[in-house]
């Protein structure tokens, strides 16, 4: 790709970082940062700088960047925003190529803070230094297990990158991949853009090779910047997930006053979005349940849906819902009814939706997944219910019959049994998954735990209505007709 | 012929109707058959030479909003109808008409909207939605950022929320997507071509035998 493009490699993984106003403080920023660097376990050296400490939390502090011995990667700058100038002279002097500017009080304070930020940049620029900020709540990066951020979030490790505008909305969706098995390899949170724009984050992201997939949370794109080719560029190598905060004309006057970036019109961004293969969430759920799905799952190659269903009600709910998101249902070849004759009973519906009319073992469950997963007419199947309650957990429950009680033995039997079948339904689900290259998206109505450990363990993405696995569902399809279309 | 050139020079910040569609007929996008007549006598001859019915509107530069200045006469049927419209459009209802506008009758019941407008992040921009006096009541439009790829184009059609209306219609034939797509690339191209250009409007864009027509045109200037 483009060679004029700052190489952002060393910015994510430093070898050695300096922290511009680690203090000793609970409360300061200087002071969050630092623990939460110590706290992960960053692999590289980490130095404190601050002129009035002789130590923070046990760590020999600097006075000057310049009494560091050796070379710094990055230095990070959490002191007022009047400092700064003179800070990025003496890291140009030191030869420290990357900075993240944590202060804020810059452009998203009005005209007088822009003046101030366009002098720092341009300073920057002029000794070669590449700048993140100002305003941000700074970066996260697995390889180094370099936590410089202010909430002390510590994400899961895994195959997603992202970049956002807000740094609160960027770390509370780390915060939510933790709850919901959802990893991350790279996290910057890109505030006010002085220097590096969400063009280099996303043009570095979809080189990286450690990432498959971009989250990337966007109130404004800088004029200048070439966003629209660099997006459909790395849409074409990986799936990248946009969140347009700003949307309607109070929420864009918002947006301009938060972080200073001009928000157009959002109806352009739409358009932008799609003719860049960009997979859009509409809301801050579907940032995560797409991209949970497009962690595990393969591109669906159409629109067409196999539904399987142990209950009635709900296989009507998800064919509605797949009718009303532009995805098709189709009628079930008389082959596959004869198939599945001999597994289900009588009364079974005979149609898409496969309804099992209450069969509710695993054996039948898998026998079904495997028919519809390999049937030529479908890209995709829906299966609610792969996972049956576990009785063995009533023991557990307040006013629990005597007699029962008495009877733990069995009711841990009967939960074993369960959680057996379950296992079983969930590997089989994941190897007739690779086996077909279609997605199967399991929905049940279990709690967080469930999904997560869905994640986890079978590293399969399950949710807890069909609404939101159609929704997914068409979100993979329109990247797949993006990526089928011509270049 | 230069239009936009000449309309700069005279410090204009839009083109008429007609101009704007010769502009645009160089580029190629079917707009409808029409004259400008300052006389009746020309007045008729045009309307024989494009046949009844045809349409009548106040013409000039100025007239940005002819609907609202009660400046059209649609569907004149012939020579009596189109003789009393002439009259009422130069004696002026509100604001008297020097030449007047004889256009072909597009038949079509279907009406889009196309444009071009100028993002201030993402440059030209082009438009395509549902079209007529409902564009603004319905808001079913779509854009892309030029230039665009004929799959974009085709992507748009795919997006309207009222995309049926492309399809067979009361009896009509499904609307000649290529021509439609030929269309909004065009207009994409043309703002890339011409900073001058602030916003391009085709409104009602007819269809008329499936094929897209601009029966109203605007192109705003850069001041």
């Amino acid at each position: 790709m483009d060679k004029t493009r700052p190489n952002l490699e060393l910015l994510f993984n430093p070898r050695q970082v300096a922290l511009i106003g680690a203090s000793a403080t609970p409360g300061k920023w200087g002071f969050f940062l630092f623990l939460n660097i110590l706290k992960g376990n960053y692999q590289g050296a980490i130095y404190p700088v601050n002129a009035r400490a002789k130590e923070v939390l046990g760590v020999p502090c600097f006075a000057k960047i310049e009494d560091i011995p050796g070379s710094v990667d990055l230095a990070i700058i959490a002191t007022p925003a009047e400092t700064v100038a003179g800070l990025i002279e003496a890291c140009g002097a030191k030869g420290i190529p990357n900075l993240i500017v944590i202060t804020s009080d810059f452009s998203e304070t009005g005209p007088e803070g822009a003046t101030l930020e366009r002098r720092v940049v341009d300073q920057a620029r002029r000794l070669g230094i590449r700048l993140v900020g100002p305003n941000t709540m700074g970066l996260f990066s697995a390889q180094t297990n370099l936590h410089a951020l202010m909430p002390p979030i510590v994400p899961l490790k895994g195959p997603v990158s992202m970049f956002s505008q807000s740094g609160n909305i960027g770390t509370q969706i780390l915060a939510w991949g933790v709850e919901a098995g959802l990893g991350f390899e790279k996290f910057v949170s890109s505030g006010n853009e002085g220097d590096l724009t969400c063009a280099d984050y996303l043009n570095y992201f979809a080189e990286d090779e450690a990432t498959r997939i971009i989250i990337a949370y966007l109130e404004g794109v800088d004029p200048d910047s070439d966003f629209l080719p660099v997006a459909r560029e790395a849409s074409r190598k990986k799936p990248v997930v946009v969140f347009k905060g700003g949307r309607t004309r109070a929420g864009t006057r918002a947006a301009a006053s938060h972080s200073g970036a001009l928000a157009g019109s959002y109806r352009i961004y739409q358009g932008v979005f799609r003719q860049a293969g960009l997979i859009e969430a509409s809301t801050t759920q579907e940032i995560m349940d797409c991209t949970k799905a497009l962690t595990v799952y393969p591109i669906p190659r159409g629109n067409r849906v196999a539904i399987l269903t142990r209950g009635g009600g709900w296989g009507v709910i998800t064919t509605d819902a797949c009718e009303e998101a532009g995805l098709i249902v189709p009628p079930l070849p008389a082959e596959i009814i004869h198939k599945l004759d001999k597994i289900l009973p009588r009364y079974w519906s005979r149609n898409n939706p496969v309804d099992m009319a209450a069969v509710i073992t695993a054996e039948p469950f898998m026998e079904c997944l495997e028919n519809l997963a390999q049937w030529e007419g479908i890209d995709a199947v829906i299966a609610l219910g792969g996972r049956a309650s576990i009785p063995g957990r009533v023991s557990d429950q307040p006013g629990v019959h005597g007699q029962l009680k008495a009877q733990e033995g069995l009711l841990k039997q009967i939960g074993a049994y369960y959680q057996g079948s379950h296992e079983k339904v969930m590997h089989y689900t994941g190897a007739l998954i690779r086996e077909t290259g279609k997605p199967i998206i399991s929905v049940t109505m279990g709690s967080q735990d469930f999904h997560k450990e869905s994640m986890e363990v079978y590293g399969l993405a399950s949710y807890p209505t069909p609404e939101r696995a159609v929704r997914v569902l068409r979100m993979m399809v329109d990247y797949g007709k993006f990526l089928a279309s011509p270049e | 012929m230069d239009y936009l050139k000449d309309a700069l020079e005279q410090g204009l910040t839009s083109l008429s109707e007609f101009d704007s569609k010769r502009f645009l007929a160089q580029y190629g996008i079917p707009v409808t058959l029409e004259k400008i007549a300052g006389t009746l006598k020309a007045a008729r001859e045009a309307a024989k030479e494009i046949g009844f019915p045809v349409a009548l509107k106040g013409s000039g530069p100025g007239l940005l909003h002819k609907t609202e200045l009660d400046l059209i006469r649609l569907n004149l049927k012939n020579e009596t109808e189109l003789v009393e419209a002439f009259g009422q459009l130069t004696a002026g209802p509100s604001e008297p008409a020097h030449e007047v506008l004889v256009q072909q009758m597009i038949a079509g019941e279907r009406e889009l909207v196309a444009g071009l407008v100028r993002d201030p992040q993402f440059g030209p921009c082009v438009l395509l939605g549902l079209g007529g006096v409902l564009t603004e009541v319905l808001e079913d439009v779509v854009f892309r950022v030029a230039p665009l790829t004929r799959w974009d184009a085709f992507q748009m059609m795919e997006e309207l929320r009222g995309r049926k209306i492309l399809e067979a219609f009361r009896g009509r034939p499904p609307v000649d997507r290529e021509a439609l797509a030929d269309l909004i690339i065009t207009l994409g191209r043309i703002g890339l071509e011409n900073p001058a250009i602030r916003e391009i409007d085709l409104n009602p864009l007819k269809i008329q035998a499936g094929k897209p027509v601009a029966v109203d045109a605007l192109i705003i200037l850069h001041p």
